[in-house]
């Protein structure tokens, strides 16, 4: 090896630390939920990468349930990313086990100037923290509402959508012909608590630490949702799996007149089927009118390597600008009061019809999430659903069963 | 210097085997959340629940039932292709390879296909019962049917390993056994009965120790195909340990049923030794 070429080699190297040293080249790691993966946040990412030299965002996209195997591999061994979006309760979850930065230092520097959390609707706000302590930053904030086929109404003989649970079966009923169904329902537990909620059902008491879901009104309600399946034949039997778009697929091919579903859809039926007639009514009334509140959080791990430059970028996410874009291009509603009252929100069909539903929207596992034990309590409630629908088992005595189960898990 | 070509070996398993079966082991003694958050040493009283959870014999049970029935109808159907195209069949080559190709594919793909084929709405094959007259069925989407359907669609997956290993080992028995029993008198279902299958006897428990293995601790098919429902009828025991790990956070517990089930799976092991570890010798 000659002189020359070791001294070529040591210049080479030298120079490559040199040129790496001086541009500080960092990684801001992101999770992100597959199907929000906007525009909009797109350009804020390009946007964040222009006005930070050096860094460069890994936003990484992925399935729900597979962002939280990821996650809690990553809290285990103390690598995590710097900013995570979260579906609703992994927040205090995590926040609990000491594994997420309190976000009150920030806030106090930059809340004013971004309206946090003066603009944001309030349950949104408490949702996201625990002790008094922020810890996440609502993103997204929708809930689920009743969507249908005004053709199949309209062939049926009927002018409006139900407003109640009696009209709803009337109508689910008379549009059930042809390898068509009135009603198509969900295999995701969430999607029940509209149904629980109408019927006046109170989820959690926290005074005496028991869950409430074995009422006579929380029977009623899920044996109505069987009865639509097994008796009146209105209904198919939900595909088992994780997979929540099954009730949309039907709709969006006309195969189901009423479905029960939220912003997330909007997107998938107009691709899905752009000439499909269709509209957004309010939530139905049985002893009230009431659906679930749910919604995406942005949330910084206490392990992150760069806090500072998460919440930069978490700044621009939720800002007013963003959230107007991505929903006025994708029909996801948002936190802010001022975007509620945004002319362009209200002018749009959609984001105005969900909208709407916020007003009496609730978020009800909040309260049950501080117990740490959320997660078990809604695993026994699945299994109870599951027992309902899916093996025609008699309502109250399978939530009783069920809810005596998640007392004990809430005693322990 | 023996010790000194095994020390790779040995620095490979210890990082990658023997350290997480012991952190597993360590995390299994704890209650609430070891190695992410909060824990309370709880010595056994993670197995003793875990012995007495019916969630947990159900999903033990279910288990047993996918694994037997998987491996049986794997070993069965591989041994009975392999019987046929271990002979001159013709374009026997395009058909091995064919029946082999599913077995090559990652599940998620399987499970894609599978779960549109099988969609009791918009699947095909509930539009050939139609066109035959015959009543549709909820494949995976009711309780009874659940468990056999991914049953089918495991087996459906694995045979073609189990033929092609078949058809290797039925090419190595001597030819001469076969021409004594003919000249014997054996007929063909007697050749096969007391020739073939005694001396396939080292593979068949070859690839029964793998199938159960493999079964006992399948999570692709139920996570994938139906998420462990409906009413938990396809909740399988690994799915059960994730779910009690990364959904439920109680990975304390989690970590007790991994465990228990590596020693469940060790003690199949030995008893398919057992029962299936006989000596042949031609």
């Amino acid at each position: 090896m000659s002189v020359r070429f070791m001294r070529g080699f040591a210049a080479a190297v030298v120079g490559t630390l040199l040129v790496g040293g001086s541009a500080h080249a960092q990684t801001l790691t992101v999770y992100w939920n597959a199907g929000h993966a906007y525009d909009a946040y797109a350009k804020v990412i390009e946007q964040f990468e222009a006005d930070n030299p050096g860094w460069t965002v890994q936003w990484e996209r992925f399935q729900w349930p597979d962002m939280r195997t990821k996650l809690v591999a990553d809290f285990a061994v103390g690598n995590t990313p710097d900013l995570v979006a979260e579906p609703g309760g992994w927040v205090q979850e995590f926040a609990q086990q000491g594994l997420l930065e309190p976000l009150d230092a920030y806030i106090e520097a930059d809340g004013a100037e971004m309206g946090y959390p003066d603009d944001w609707q309030d349950f949104s706000v408490s949702r996201n923290m625990v002790d008094d302590a922020y810890y996440g930053v609502q993103i997204h904030l929708t809930c689920a509402t009743l969507v249908y086929n005004t053709d199949l109404l309209a062939e049926a003989g009927f002018d409006a959508p139900p407003t109640t649970w009696e009209e709803f079966r009337e109508v689910a009923i008379a549009t059930s012909t042809n390898g068509r169904f009135g009603f198509a329902p969900n295999p995701v537990t969430s999607y029940y608590w509209p149904w629980l909620f109408q019927n006046g059902v109170e989820y959690y008491d926290p005074e005496t630490n028991t869950v409430g879901f074995d009422s006579p009104e929380a029977a009623e309600a899920l044996q109505f949702v069987s009865d639509l399946i097994h008796d009146d034949k209105a209904a198919p039997l939900p595909v088992a799996g994780a997979d929540y778009e099954g009730p949309q697929k039907l709709f969006t091919a006309g195969r189901a007149a009423m479905i029960i579903t939220g912003p997330w859809d909007v997107a998938p039926i107009q691709t899905g089927n752009p000439n499909l007639n269709w509209a957004i009514a309010p939530s139905l009334t049985n002893k009230t009118q009431a659906t679930q509140a749910g919604g995406v959080s942005l949330m910084i791990p206490a392990a992150a390597e760069h806090k500072d430059m998460a919440w930069e970028l978490l700044k621009r996410f939720v800002s007013l600008e963003t959230e107007l874009e991505a929903s006025l291009a994708n029909g996801m509603t948002m936190p802010r009061k001022s975007w509620a009252e945004h002319p362009d929100v209200q002018a749009n069909e959609i984001l105005g019809n969900f909208g709407q539903c916020l007003a009496y929207a609730r978020d009800i596992t909040a309260e049950l999430r501080l117990t740490g034990k959320s997660a078990r309590v809604e695993e026994l409630l699945k299994t109870a659903v599951d027992e309902i629908i899916y093996n025609d088992r008699p309502a109250q005595e399978i939530l009783s069963q069920y809810a005596a189960e998640a007392n004990r898990v809430l005693a322990e | 210097m023996a010790y000194a070509l095994l020390l790779p070996g040995i620095a490979y398993f210890t990082v990658y085997f023997f350290y997480p079966i012991a952190v597993e082991f360590w995390a299994s003694l704890f209650r609430g959340q070891p190695l992410i958050g909060h824990a309370q040493f709880a010595g056994l009283a993670n197995y003793v629940v875990a012995l007495t959870d019916a969630t947990v014999r159900h999903s033990f049970l279910i288990t047993l039932v996918y694994a037997v029935g998987t491996t049986v109808f794997t070993l069965l159907i591989g041994l009975g292709l392999a019987a046929i195209l271990a002979g001159p069949v013709r374009a026997n080559a395009l058909i091995r390879a064919i029946i082999f190709f599913p077995y090559i594919i990652s599940f998620v793909i399987v499970a894609l296909m599978w779960k549109s084929l099988l969609d009791p709405y918009t699947g095909i094959l509930n539009s050939v019962l139609i066109t035959l007259g015959l009543p549709t069925q909820n494949w995976l989407s009711t309780p009874s049917s659940a468990l056999p359907t991914m049953i089918a669609v495991s087996v459906w997956k694995d045979v073609g390993y189990a033929m092609l290993i078949y058809i290797a080992a039925i090419q190595g028995i001597p030819e001469q056994l076969y021409e004594a029993a003919s000249i014997d008198g054996a007929k063909p279902r007697q050749i096969f009965t007391r020739i073939t299958v005694p001396l396939l006897m080292p593979t068949t428990l070859f690839l029964a120790v793998v199938s159960m293995i493999s079964n006992l601790q399948d999570m692709s098919a139920p996570f994938l195909l139906t998420n462990g429902g409906p009413a938990n009828a396809t909740r399988l025991f690994s799915l059960h340990v994730y779910e009690t790990a990364f959904v439920q956070l109680e990975i304390g517990y989690a970590s007790a049923l991994s465990f228990l089930m590596f020693l469940i799976i060790l003690l199949i092991t030995f008893i398919q030794f057992k029962l299936l570890g006989r000596e042949v010798a031609y």
